[in-house]
């Protein structure tokens, strides 16, 4: 059961800080500190510590919300940072190591710390931002913000507790499919508004149909990220996130295309908020996994078990 | 805006699942066929053996021979049914829809006739909605019963009434009042005999060389009084509300899973990229429309009405079904689909691919449905 209390308050701060200029100025580059310090004052970036009194399915549930304002800060690798790491309580990210760096850090221009995943070594290292760390800006096709960090020499590999790739990619699946709802609601809302030929779009049975196979789409997005996030106690989480990364790209694809296609020329423009959405639909079907990646590792399990095994994966009772 | 629940089915579902498994693995016999599809195996000595195990009609009270078990356990029964690819086509028109529709709004006698040789596997019912002129716009059927001395007497022409020519009743929507304004009111709904005299029954062979479905031509057929179910002009709310139960079970997902199944046979242990990346692919599908759909059989085990959910589900559910066999045979390449072990899946597929074309049109087609869909999005 989601702690709703909690998950009502995170509506009503992101809906009331994230807006479209807001989500401009953090495209170009300004991180956006008062919408941080909220955030932090009301201690949304330690919800997911051990002992925060809050579960991680809510957290995640946080997470989801951010999806759905579009929220430009660091949520997910913050939370999961300052759970992993005693006494961090600022603003951290998480990375990935490749080459000497740490690459595909949201914020990491901004960050206090920053976590560099080693998931095949099921290691990680952390790095204290500051003076003379050198740090390469660089961003995802929404204009997220992703940099990466060099590593220092001599830093220390400490062991992963926890399937920190598959919990990302979760926390992107989560967030995609909050993100989704809300283009849905964002283009019904539209198409109830735009009149041509003498009346509303939404009047003419091809748009109703587009429409209803979006809400088809985020519908199966949701559910499928609610199951991935009821999975997190269980032993089978990260076949769970592949079953909810897969849907939920699929989604993503879809829905985008049906939002841009009713929007009509108005949604291809920078000055219409949509794009802010549907590009990090798009971003995030890419980060931690894209669908084939979350499939084959589905699909490679599932063949292993055999063929007779596979019903037995799919009728489970949650 | 729509809402799928996180439902988790009851921890005694589990023994249930065990129980219906182990029937199916003593009952291997009656399961050849290389499809999951629920209209096409007619198998009355398998229904008999579900009767007598209580899961036919399993919702029902047992005064009238069901097991008064939840939507839950139903759903767990179905579901293992199809997965397995077993012939339920012979009972599951009764125990789906037409044996709940008598639960709810028929007569004590009605209930008491109909209704234990239902669950007990022995009685079957079709379909009698569909016309020649009459598929999308049900409300515009021309079948009529008129009031005669000794109770009504039916004209008119059923179509794609699946298993018509073997199984036992027929519920009809007929017109029993003249169209007027309201073109939702005046019908009814009758319980025909399909061995009444006047009853002409036609098997009308599929493109995928099955004969289940027929067109029924009523002349001049006399039934009983007592063989209308609910009130007399009140067929259109009815026939209307029993679309939630057909729109939303496994039957509207399942349809190509033995497909599934023999892919997953044929591709071994350890299968090349593509062919690992389409079985997760299809998982991810299967699994997600699943829990929607339990999360609707949470909503009418809470007495709920999710009309809506439900044709999201059966949309949803309908074009994957289609979707299945296509991504199996492009991930099947040719050096695999040569091999021997092969055999099984082609099969398989041939024959879903063929009934694939019925996934998107029986029950309500993708138009209605989306429409229905669009409806509850509030744009219309």
């Amino acid at each position: 059961m989601t702690d709703t209390m909690l998950t009502d308050a995170a509506e009503r701060m992101f809906a009331d800080l994230c807006d479209k200029a807001l989500l401009d100025a953090a495209e170009d580059g300004a991180f956006p500190s008062t919408l941080w310090n909220t955030v932090a004052e009301s201690g949304f970036h330690q919800l997911a510590m051990p002992d925060s009194g809050v579960s991680l399915g809510d957290a995640f549930a946080v997470v989801g919300i951010a999806g759905r304002h579009a929220l430009p800060l660091p949520l997910a690798e913050t939370l999961l940072a300052n759970r992993w790491l005693a006494g961090s309580d600022g603003l951290a990210t998480i990375g990935q190591v490749q080459d000497g760096w740490i690459v595909d850090a949201p914020w990491g221009r901004a960050a206090d710390r920053i976590v560099g995943l080693d998931a095949e070594r099921g290691a990680c290292v952390v790095v204290e931002l500051g003076e003379g760390v050198q740090v390469r800006e660089g961003a995802n096709l929404a204009g997220e913000p992703r940099d990466a960090v060099a590593l220092p020499d001599g830093a220390e590999w400490l062991p992963l507790l926890e399937p920190a790739y598959a919990y990302l990619a979760l926390a992107r699946a989560v967030a995609s499919a909050g993100c989704l709802a809300r283009v849905l609601e964002l283009t019904l809302q539209y198409a109830g508004e735009r009149e041509q030929f003498g009346r509303a779009i939404s009047r003419f049975q091809a748009i109703q149909h587009s429409l209803a196979v979006m809400a088809g789409e985020v519908a199966a997005a949701g559910r499928a990220a609610d199951a991935a996030v009821d999975a997190l106690d269980g032993d089978r989480l990260e076949l769970e996130v592949a079953v909810a990364k897969a849907r939920v790209g699929e989604a993503a694809g879809v829905v985008a295309e049906i939002a841009h296609q009713v929007h009509g020329a108005m949604g291809f423009t920078h000055e219409h908020q949509l794009h802010h959405f549907t590009r990090r639909a798009w971003a995030w079907r890419d980060e931690f996994g894209n669908e084939t990646h979350w499939q084959r590792r589905l699909g490679r399990h599932l063949a292993a078990g055999g063929a007779d095994g596979l019903w037995a994966f799919i009728a489970t009772r949650g | 805006m729509l809402q799928f629940d996180r439902v988790t089915l009851p921890e005694e579902t589990e023994s249930l699942r065990r129980d219906v498994r182990q029937f199916l693995a003593d009952n291997a016999e009656h399961l050849e066929r290389p499809n999951s599809d629920f209209s096409t195996g007619h198998d009355p000595a398998f229904s008999r053996k579900l009767g007598s195990q209580g899961w036919i009609g399993m919702t029902w009270p047992k005064q009238y021979g069901g097991s008064e078990r939840s939507f839950f356990d139903r759903y767990v029964v179905t579901e293992e049914l199809l997965a397995a690819g077993a012939p339920v086509s012979a009972h599951w028109i009764a125990d789906r829809q037409s044996g709940n529709l008598i639960l709810g709004v028929g007569t004590d006698e009605q209930k008491a006739r109909y209704l234990p040789p239902i669950a007990r596997g022995e009685s079957y019912f079709s379909i009698g909605m569909s016309e020649p002129n009459s598929g999308s716009d049900l409300a515009s059927v021309r079948t009529r019963a008129e009031r005669v001395e000794g109770g009504w007497l039916i004209n008119g022409t059923k179509l794609w009434s699946t298993d018509a020519h073997r199984n036992h009743f027929m519920i009809a929507l007929v017109r029993t009042e003249p169209p007027s304004e309201n073109r939702h009111a005046g019908f009814s709904q009758i319980i025909v005999d399909l061995h009444e005299d006047g009853v002409n029954i036609r098997p009308i062979r599929n493109m995928a060389g099955g004969e289940d479905f027929n067109e029924v031509v009523f002349e001049d057929v006399l039934v009983p009084e007592d063989r209308v179910v609910g009130e007399p002009g009140n067929g259109w709310k009815q026939v209307t509300s029993e679309l939630a139960y057909e729109r939303s079970g496994p039957e509207r997902f399942l349809s190509g899973f033995r497909v599934f199944v023999e892919l997953v046979r044929a591709a071994g242990p350890d299968p090349e990229p593509a062919l690992a990346a389409a079985i997760g692919r299809i998982a991810a599908h299967i699994a997600t429309l699943r829990r929607m759909s339990i999360s609707v059989a949470g909503m009418l085990e809470g007495g709920k009405s999710p009309e809506v959910e439900a044709a999201l589900v059966k949309g949803l559910g309908n074009d994957f079904e289609k979707l299945l066999p296509e991504i199996a045979r492009l991930a099947a390449d040719d050096s695999i689909a040569a091999a021997a072990r092969f055999g099984r899946f082609r099969e398989s597929l041939r024959d879903t691919l063929l009934l694939s074309p019925s996934f998107t049109i029986r029950g309500g087609t993708r138009e209605i449905l989306r429409g229905v869909i669009a409806r509850g999005l509030g744009l219309r």
